[in-house]
């Protein structure tokens, strides 16, 4: 590696040392009691998947540049000089963390191993040696952002097309529709809510007839909620697609802003966005609420087999929506099992942090490290596997072939807006 | 479908949600060769905004959009 | 010999507790002149006062029992056994009423606190020789241990020893003269340089100093920073 790389990669590195983060590399003692928390390791035991082993590969180059142990003696606490070697072992450790935090349930002292690998994906761009596929998705994702104006027609037309079956969900009479009202309502400003979805039609359909049949004010965003950004690691990009959901929601001057079935995006923007002007709430939360306050009735004869549901740990762990979604089951009358008696020790679905992005390079992957997943899912002889993420349920459903089970996976919101009473 | 335009390969990507075809799509064109075109057929509307955005930062070149009842086609030219 | 006594019991020990203090308050001072972390790094549900539980997980290694309670056990007996023996090393400077609201004997323990430590870190030492706590663990984890060892073991000696051989000439007032004139700047070793005895003082004394000196460097800083990690982690 060329001194120059390596000089500013350990820029890159001092970027991310914040208070926390200075502590987190510090800290730890290396008494191994998160190794059981990570499914990688639960479902494959190996050292290298060992929560301490993965952010050791971290620390032991920041010993080396940043520690006077490291520089006095390397040797004492085996610090790693950066090289293509370390990078290898960097991308190695950081592509097989989801980020899902259930090690730092574990730790005696609460190491965030989810932060000391975002160093790791920091160091991996700077090399240019990240998923090229992460790193596309974003640009495409911020590309689209900045030619908003440009694709506004055709995202309009996109929209026209699903209309019909917003109503084929959620009939509005003619009488309930003021003037202009659209099924999918866009660019509205004064709306109450503002609906960040994914650029899919499985994410808004379900969610548009919901808000119809609640009566909602609410108004759908031009761009779409994920953030590739936060995938890759790249708080630039991360940052810029942030951004502009938030300036929207400024510019149409709505009182909420509600993301969709998306486990980062919620994540990204309860926590990142800053005091705001509005709320923020994920479309689990706003559900909850439409059925307590008697906006939406819901038929709770539909659902007649055994349900599950799995906490996102990004929304739930990592967000806090832990009751709504129980809740929401609850009234639909569904036959409910829960996964893991406390659901901050639910075990991740074994796709996050990018990994169900990356496709089919990571397929085997996915599946051997969600092996305990699996099984988790099978003890509760549950039919339904409902969860509130796009990413585990695409992961969830790859499980489910993969493992044979006889589980159907399904989106919470979907469930809701079949199960709609007109 | 088209009588202008020579395909060289056909992508089906009917059925996969965001962003799948982009993603699919990504790694087809390295098959064919510069100034070669793929026909990319999706059924997800996201794709209206996204085959652009993609062909803009990859460098690619959208020939032609059109669309039926049901289907997106787009007429992609590699030129990167 | 008496070069190296002395080398050891006074030299050294200031050198030992300069290295100590000054490295660890720089290293406090480096991390909090970080900057701030923008937004929460906290875990759900949580529970309130969130205050309560930080200290609860703190001091009481909540998740060690949860998810390796053997190991939790040693844990604990460990740093309590350790600040027993910070108190008692403290009633060997002077008497500190405070210290005497549960009455004891000075120096307290008789010893057992010390064989007690030695157990629990025999076991800590083990445990690092076998996978997976083996693949994680770095040579620095292995010198605390044996240092720290050494340390204990030279020091919990001198008390076995002297109830074993009715040692009288080396007790809690003569090694209050030695720290006491290591307190006040006027060194003198007088007190405690008994033939016979004085070398696992010196022993003892040398091993404490490698660890104080070792301090700042190593991941024992953690006893500074598991209060605020945990406060994060609780919000
Ligand atoms: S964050 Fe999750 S995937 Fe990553 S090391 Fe911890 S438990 Fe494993
Ligand atoms: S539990 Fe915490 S301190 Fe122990 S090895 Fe894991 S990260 Fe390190």
């Amino acid at each position: 590696m060329e001194e120059k790389l390596r000089e500013e990669l350990i820029k890159l590195f001092e970027s991310k040392l914040s208070k926390p983060m200075q502590m987190y590399l510090e800290t730890c003692s290396r008494c191994g009691i998160c190794t059981p928390a990570c499914h990688a390791y639960a479902s494959m035991p190996q050292a290298k998947y060992t929560p301490a082993y993965r952010a050791e590969v971290v620390r032991r180059i920041f010993k080396k540049y940043f520690k006077l142990q490291g520089k006095i003696a390397p040797a004492l606490g085996a610090a790693k000089v950066l090289d293509e070697n370390t990078l290898d072992e960097l991308y190695e450790a950081a592509y097989s963390c989801t980020g899902c935090r259930r090690c730092m349930v574990y730790c005696p002292f609460g190491i965030d191993t989810q932060q000391i690998m975002s160093i790791a994906k920091l160091l991996l761009i700077g090399a240019n040696a990240e998923p090229e596929l992460l790193t596309m998705l974003a640009d495409v994702s911020v590309s689209k952002g900045e030619g908003i104006e440009d694709m506004k027609e055709s995202f309009m037309q996109g929209l026209k097309r699903l209309e019909d079956q917003v109503l084929e969900k959620w009939k509005m009479e003619a009488g309930e529709m003021e003037a202009g009202e659209t099924p999918i309502p866009i660019d509205v400003e004064g709306a109450d809510l503002l609906y960040v979805a994914l650029a899919g039609a499985h994410s808004i359909i379900p969610a548009a007839a919901v808000f119809n049949a609640a009566g909602e004010k609410w108004t759908l965003s031009f761009f779409e909620a994920v953030n590739f950004g936060a995938f890759v690691g790249d708080p630039t990009k991360t940052k810029l697609i942030l951004d502009r959901i938030v300036n929207e929601a400024n510019r149409l001057k709505v009182k909420e802003v509600c993301i969709c079935e998306c486990g980062t995006a919620f994540r990204v923007m309860k926590q990142m966005s800053g005091s705001q002007p509005f709320e923020v709430s994920s479309i689990t939360d706003v559900h909850a609420k439409y059925i307590r306050e008697g906006k939406i009735k819901l038929d709770k004869s539909k659902l007649n087999l055994p349900v599950t549901y799995h906490d996102p740990c990004q929304i739930a762990r990592n967000g806090g929506v832990i009751d709504a979604p129980r809740y929401v089951l609850q009234q639909l009358g569904a036959d409910y099992r829960e996964l893991s008696a406390d659901p901050k020790y639910n075990w991740c679905c074994g796709g996050g942090g990018g990994l169900v992005a990356m496709g089919d390079e990571t397929h085997d992957f996915r599946m051997k490290s969600a092996k305990v997943k699996a099984d988790q899912v099978q003890q509760t002889e549950a039919k339904i596997l409902a969860t509130a993420c796009e990413n585990c349920h695409a992961q969830l459903s790859d499980i489910s072939k993969h493992y044979n089970m006889d589980v159907e996976v399904k989106y919470l919101s979907s469930m809701v807006a079949d199960a709609l009473i007109q | 479908m088209s009588d202008e335009i020579n395909v060289d390969k056909v992508m089906d990507l009917k059925g996969m949600p965001c962003p799948m075809p982009i993603v699919k799509v990504s790694k087809g064109i390295k098959d064919v060769e510069v100034g070669q075109v793929i026909q990319a057929i999706s059924t997800d509307p996201g794709s209206l905004t996204d085959f652009p955005a993609w062909a803009r930062t990859s460098g690619n070149e959208i020939l032609k959009t059109e669309q039926t009842e049901e289907e997106f086609v787009f007429y992609i030219k590699r030129t990167a | 010999m008496d070069t190296i006594y002395y080398l050891v019991l006074v030299p050294m020990i200031y050198l030992a507790f300069f290295v100590f203090s000054v490295g660890t308050i720089i290293r406090l001072i480096n991390i909090w002149r970080k900057p701030k972390f923008p937004t929460t790094l906290q875990i759900y549900p949580e529970k309130k006062p969130s205050w309560l539980w930080t200290l609860f997980d703190t001091f009481l290694l909540n998740s060690a029992r949860r998810h390796n309670p053997v190991l939790w056990f040693f844990l604990m007996v460990f740093h309590f056994c350790f600040l027993l023996l910070i108190i008692g090393h403290l009633e060997l400077i002077k008497d500190f009423r405070i210290l005497q609201i549960i009455e004891h004997e000075i120096f307290l323990g008789k010893g057992f606190i010390g064989l007690i430590l030695s157990i629990s870190l025999i076991f800590f030492l083990f445990r690092r020789f076998v996978s997976p706590t083996k693949d994680l663990s770095v040579p620095e984890d292995y010198y605390l241990l044996i240092l720290l060892f050494l340390a204990v073991i030279f020091g919990s000696e001198m008390d076995w020893a002297r109830t074993l051989y009715g040692y009288e000439e080396m007790g809690v007032e003569d090694y209050r003269g030695y720290l006491m004139s290591l307190f006040l700047l006027k060194p003198d070793i007088s007190f405690v340089d008994a033939p016979g005895h004085s070398f696992m003082l010196v022993l003892h004394v040398f091993f404490a100093n490698l660890f104080l000196m070792f301090f700042p460097f190593s991941k024992i800083i953690h006893s500074f920073l598991s209060l605020p990690l945990n406060k994060l982690r609780r919000g």
